[in-house]
């Protein structure tokens, strides 16, 4: 995906050219709609939240300063309409207290079977508290990239590393069977 | 042999738990419909603007008598002040309101009127641009 291309569009678009947005959408539908289900875990409400995201990104495209990338800007719109849109109608978690760990699912070598185990921590990540799950969401979007995040947050790195750390330090406190497993790497 | 503490382990276990999340696609239709949220939304009249040079008297006088308020409140408070630690004042009236009115009745009616007058004139500018606006 180009910078300048979304530049062309968005002079395009601001210049009365409305066709021109949907190169926009085209390049960064997935993004977004992923984006949104990592919050929500609902496929159409997930492509609902993003064209809500959109149709605000169309509004404000004026204000979009050209010194920050487009993506950037794009995502921490996105992430407003995303965090309104929850507010408003939550998506379905459940308590972190009530997040059951796998009974008895160990798998012939002595592991969690994976499936449940990763669902289990996924709905754990769901049940955190809002700045912590969004941190958790942002950083995985983003492929480990912590700066991309606190870009998309608004935030300073430094805040994030604080939020992931105690996100995950939430997260094993919950979840002890599964993420508590101290062990030996060959080097 | 290099030891793994259990956080290292665990956030290296969540890393590939959470980096592991599937993608979805959009659906086919999902940029047409963008497109036509959009394209209604470019049509759609612009919202009415805020009507300034209208509001602004009525803006301007509630300010104003906002302020005069304020000002009758500290010249109310600094007289209050000075005559608070007179002990006379301590003995005879306890209540700073009935103080006000036995010792400072004219300022104070003076500024009580000053703020009906206020209210009356704000009052009747607003009905009348509301009956302009019918």
């Amino acid at each position: 995906m180009s910078a300048s291309e979304d530049q062309i569009d968005v002079e395009r678009v601001l210049a009365g050219d409305i066709a021109a947005f949907e190169g926009i959408v085209r390049r960064w539908q997935g993004p977004l709609i992923n984006l949104a289900y990592r919050f929500c875990h609902d496929r159409g409400r997930s492509e609902e939240m993003a064209q809500e995201a959109f149709l605000r990104a169309y509004r404000g495209l004026g204000q979009w300063r050209r010194d920050a990338i487009f993506s950037t800007w794009l995502f921490a719109l996105a992430i407003n309409v995303y965090r309104s849109e929850l507010r408003r109608i939550p998506a379905q978690t459940v308590a972190l207290e009530d997040i059951a760990e796998p009974a008895d699912t160990r798998a012939p070598d002595g592991g969690f079977e994976g499936r449940d185990r990763d669902a289990t921590v996924r709905r754990a990540v769901g049940a955190l508290p809002e700045k912590y799950r969004e941190t958790l969401i942002l950083y995985y979007f983003h492929e480990l990239d912590v700066g991309a995040a606190a870009r998309s947050l608004g935030l300073p790195e430094g805040t994030v590393k604080a939020r992931l750390s105690r996100g995950r330090e939430i997260l094993r406190s919950k979840l002890p069977q599964l993420l508590a497993v101290p062990c030996l790497k060959e080097a | 042999m290099t030891r793994w503490t259990a956080r290292e382990r665990n956030d290296d276990e969540l890393n590939h738990i959470l980096s592991g999340e599937g993608e979805i696609l959009p659906s086919s239709g999902f940029a047409a419909s963008v497109m036509d949220a959009v394209r209604r939304e470019a049509a759609a009249p612009p919202p009415i603007p805020f009507p300034w040079k209208r509001a602004l008297p009525g803006l301007l006088a509630g300010v104003s008598a906002v302020a005069l308020v304020l000002v009758a409140m500290v010249v109310a408070a600094t007289h209050l002040g000075g005559t608070a630690v007179s002990p006379e004042l301590a003995l005879s009236s306890p209540s700073a309101v009935a103080f006000l009115f036995r010792e400072n009745v004219r300022s104070v009616a003076g500024w009580t009127l000053l703020a009906l007058l206020l209210t009356f004139v704000s009052l009747k500018l607003s009905m009348r641009l509301a009956a302009g606006e019918a």
